[in-house]
């Protein structure tokens, strides 16, 4: 019975000219910014390659030069793109892709591609995930929001259940042939994405982003079938087709539309974001609390035992500079820590807004596991200044160890090659979960009661009138 | 007799609920941008009186240095010599450059969340101007803001198509075109009559609105360029608005059934408010890609590699070139400041031509992405917006051409007093080269936005009068 009905859905929707329409050009959509991704992140992670190469061999053959010349001229780190940024570019053309690694400063990744953009970029990336998260569920409600409705206008739904069939069968069936007819347009699609996933992506890294693939469509699964829940709950509810789209439609501008912007504000009212200049004062005045250059002499002193400066094993100059460099470190790592603490808790308010909307919840993940939003981007962040730290600490040892010596100290090939090259790893899925489970939880949350509705909605309150 | 025509359909609007609802579900809408948008304005100006306040603090501690120098109260002291050009031009006097809130900008917030609105200029280096940049979380950046220009461009063309979607649509479901047409009435007059009466109401409403709402956030409605700009937004919303009626009308031309025009206008409202942008912006990257910053932080690298190499030579070869900048009965002594901005600038001209090269492309890009917003009119509306509200990147780029100027000027000032080693004194400070902002010319913003409302006026004017057009023969029964 359940198959008959869906079989009867999914027929009628493919006669359905609109439907034809819609299906037609969402599908265009979808495989064109799949394509277009692709390009991007393959041209992107070329030059990203090379870059990374270049600094390396600029770091190596800088000559010869003291230590400390060497720490300002730094390195540069760029921001790899993850493989599934073709799905999701989420926050990348809001966040640097490039940092400057250089002496006793932690600097801020420079150059977000949404300031070469224009007024154009604003309005929204074209992505396969923009397209799921907003047009998918328009296509879902005009699938679905006359299922019940206009077998009630029409007088069918009377025929229907004389004939005895049972209102929850008739639920399921509605709601499997809204997901058949779904599948027909999304399975292609996800073909063709994870085609291009394995085409573009480096030998291994395929198979490493194949779980967070996963559950990236499981996760959007869930989201569709929200939808179909809540687009048959009303259409079950309505009195006519027309309220339940007008609803429907109401539901989808609030959800993809407003939403978002409304919780950003909200978000940004509960934890306010400093001003640069705020954040760039208490950074001076913190930077400025170092211990005196007296104090550390007579620390040094103690330390190796000796009376006077001169009796030094070791060149002061080194450690003192080190001293400025881990104080430097601490306030850093405070300062930064409170910035990026306050994004995260915006972003976190976000996801729960989703208790009223499931994009913020989707979004959430969508990006979480496309390797493309704010936490990842700090963990990048973290490890490149790991690395800067790190680097220096190779040369203002040299400067220590170096003691007193006739002339200028100077380091060569032997000592730029002693710091390694940076390499990075993405977290793992384990992590982006565990940082997306209010998001995932809540999508599980508007899926199930969403399937649970549209159950309550055709059996208690679908009348044939 | 389109006057009688609109006093009766005020009648049967004003016994239809869905006008109370438009009319409130508006006010909320636009009072909620508005509160937004001073709300960000006010955060801005805050911060540029911090920045200010902080400026004049540390030039009156400096002028008060310098007095105690000079009469011998303090002793200097430091790593660099306090009195010295180098420490005064770069650090303690180091001007704050901004581009204070422009009249209109609690209207849209546009890009101004983007772009850096002030910065403390650091003049040993031209490329860290590039470096500044306001802190902001990156997915709110993502999301936009909830401003007014928000509900103009994508809420209000839905409040229209919900009142006029159904225009002649129910009347001749209802029956009562006929009835109206056998009157002395043309389906012309008819339709100009609902189509005035709607978008004068909606419209009136929407600039009522924006007017109360601006003075209450504080619009210095005194001022020529506030009503110039306020003019131009308003002959922009009209004729927005008209687009969208026009698009009603046309659509009811068609003769199909209310619940059939209503789902065309929705896609219709759908591929020209959130598809077409996207697909406009992914044309314009696609076809004209930006060149990559990654490259040209690798042809930087390059480029400025060999001054960094040869440090302290340039600065003897640059007193060779200027041997006025000697300091008097010294062999060329380097010292620290000297070293630093005499390698600072042989960088600076070596990547100067990357950088300018980048900037040609860039704008190269930006030009050819600019047509592509005549693909929509919501991407019209928007760029008008922001241009009018001070928050276009128009607008910034006039702010970081002067701050490129005031930067020369800064150099121009101070260079040859770090060269020549010249201790300054408290009086100097008041010929030090001052930074104030210039307001865009009232013609720069009329030129953009006048390209832009041609643009509007193009696709309000052809969907009107196709609209009408074929609804004067439209039939007036099902």
């Amino acid at each position: 019975m359940i198959g008959y009905i869906a079989h009867k859905e999914m027929r009628e929707m493919r006669r359905d000219g609109r439907f034809q329409v819609a299906a037609g050009i969402v599908m265009t959509l979808l495989v064109v910014s799949v394509a277009i991704g692709w390009e991007q992140y393959v041209t992107v992670s070329r030059q990203h390659e090379q870059a990374r190469a270049e600094t390396r061999e600029q770091w190596l053959t800088q000559g010869k030069k003291n230590p400390h010349s060497a720490a300002h001229y730094g390195v540069y780190a760029f921001k790899p793109k993850s493989p599934l940024s073709l799905v999701d570019r989420g926050a990348d053309p809001y966040t640097g892709v490039a940092v400057w690694l250089e002496a006793h400063k932690q600097n801020e990744f420079k150059y977000k591609p949404a300031r070469d953009a224009n007024t154009l970029a604003r309005f929204g990336d074209l992505t396969a995930s923009s397209v799921m998260q907003l047009l998918i569920p328009l296509l879902i409600i005009l699938m679905s929001f006359s299922a019940f409705a206009g077998e009630k206008e029409q007088g069918t739904l009377r025929l229907l259940l004389s004939m005895g069939v049972a209102r929850e069968k008739l639920a399921i069936g509605k709601a499997l042939g809204i997901a058949g007819g779904l599948g027909t347009l999304l399975v292609p699609a996800a073909v063709m994405g994870s085609a291009a996933l394995m085409l573009g992506s480096e030998e291994g890294a395929f198979s490493a982003n194949l779980p967070r693939l996963a559950w990236m469509t499981a996760s959007y699964l869930l989201y569709f079938a929200a939808f179909i829940g809540l687009s048959l709950t009303v259409s079950a509810m309505a009195r006519t087709g027309r309220l339940a789209l007008v609803c429907l439609l109401g539901f989808w501008i609030f959800n993809g539309l407003a939403a978002p912007r409304l919780m950003s504000d909200v978000s940004r009212t509960i934890y306010r974001t400093p001003s640069s200049f705020a954040f760039a004062r208490e950074m001076e005045s913190e930077l400025k609390k170092e211990q005196s250059e007296e104090a550390l002499k007579r620390k040094v002193m103690a330390q190796y035992k000796v009376e006077k400066m001169e009796d030094l094993p070791v060149n002061f100059q080194g450690i003192a500079l080190q001293a400025s460099e881990e104080h430097g470190n601490e306030v850093y790592d405070r300062l930064y820590g409170q910035l990026w603490d306050t994004f995260e808790a915006q972003n976190r308010l976000q996801q729960q807004g989703a208790v009223v909307a499931p994009l913020l919840a989707m979004r959430s993940v969508s990006m979480g596991l496309s390797g493309t939003d704010f936490a990842q981007f700090r963990d990048f962040s973290v490890a490149a200044e790991q690395y800067r730290r790190q680097l220096i600490e190779v040369l203002n040892d040299d400067i220590t160890k170096a003691g007193k010596q006739e002339g200028p100290h100077l380091g060569d090939e032997r000592l730029w090659a002693k710091a390694p090259p940076f390499v990075y790893e993405a977290p793992g899925v384990g992590r982006v979960l565990s940082q997306q489970c209010w998001s995932l939880s809540l999508l599980a949350v508007w899926a199930t009661s969403g399937a649970a509705l549209a159950g309550w909605a055709a059996t208690r309150r679908l009348r044939a009138e | 007799m389109i006057s009688t025509i609109v006093k009766q359909e005020w009648r049967l609007l004003q016994a239809d609920r869905t006008l109370g609802a438009v009319v409130l579900l508006m006010g909320l809408l636009v009072g909620y941008s508005l509160y937004n948008g001073s709300a960000w304005v006010g955060f801005q100006r805050e911060t540029l009186a911090g920045a200010e306040a902080e400026q004049s603090k540390r030039l009156a501690k400096l002028k008060q240095d310098l007095e105690d120098f000079e009469a011998g109260r303090k002793e200097p002291k430091g790593f660099q010599d306090p009195r010295s050009a180098g420490a005064i031009g770069g650090v303690t006097a180091a001007p704050h450059v901004a581009m204070p809130p422009a009249p209109l900008a609690t209207l849209a917030i546009g890009q101004s969340d983007l772009y850096p609105y002030y910065f403390k200029l650091n003049p040993r280096s031209k490329q860290a101007i590039l470096a500044n940049d306001e802190i902001e979380n990156p997915t709110n950046l993502l999301a936009g803001r909830f401003d007014l220009a928000f509900v103009l461009i994508y809420l209000f063309p839905l409040l229209i198509l919900a009142l006029g979607y159904n225009m002649v649509a129910s009347e001749r479901e209802q029956g009562t075109l006929l009835l109206a047409l056998s009157q002395p009435v043309t389906m012309g007059q008819l339709v100009a009559g609902k189509v005035l009466l709607r978008g004068g109401l909606l419209l009136g409403l929407v600039v009522a609105f924006t007017l109360a709402g601006a003075l209450v956030t504080g619009v210095d409605l005194g001022s020529g360029t506030v009503w110039l700009r306020l003019g131009l937004w308003i002959a922009m919303m009209t004729l927005y608005a008209g687009f969208w009626f026009g698009l009603a009308v046309l659509v009811n031309s068609w003769q199909s059934s209310s619940a059939t025009n209503a789902l065309t206008l929705a896609g219709c409202w759908l591929g020209l408010v959130l598809v077409a942008p996207s697909v406009a912006n992914l044309l314009a990257t696609s076809l004209y890609p930006v060149p990559s910053r990654v490259e040209m932080v690798q042809a930087m690298r390059r480029a400025g590699k060999e001054a960094q190499l040869k440090g302290s030579t340039l600065l003897a070869k640059y007193m060779e070139d200027h041997p006025e900048l000697m300091p008097e009965g010294e062999k060329t002594q380097p010292d620290f400041a000297s070293i630093t901005y005499a390698v600072q600038m042989e960088v600076d001209k070596q990547v100067q031509p990357v950088l300018d090269q980048f900037d040609r492309q860039v704008t190269r890009q930006q030009e050819f992405a600019d047509r592509f917003r005549f693909i929509s009119p919501a991407i019209l509306a928007q760029s008008a917006m922001n241009d009018l509200a001070g928050t276009s990147l128009g607008r910034y780029q006039h702010f970081s051409r002067q701050v490129d100027g005031f930067f020369e000027e800064w150099r121009a000032y101070f260079l040859p007093k770090i060269f020549q080693k010249t201790k300054l004194k408290a009086a100097d400070l008041e010929s030090f080269p001052r930074y104030s902002f210039r307001e865009e010319e009232d013609a720069a913003i009329t030129g953009r936005v006048g390209v832009v409302l041609a643009g509007m006026a193009a696709f309000s004017s052809v969907v009107l009068m196709v609209g009408f057009g074929r609804i004067k023969s439209a039939r007036a029964a099902g």
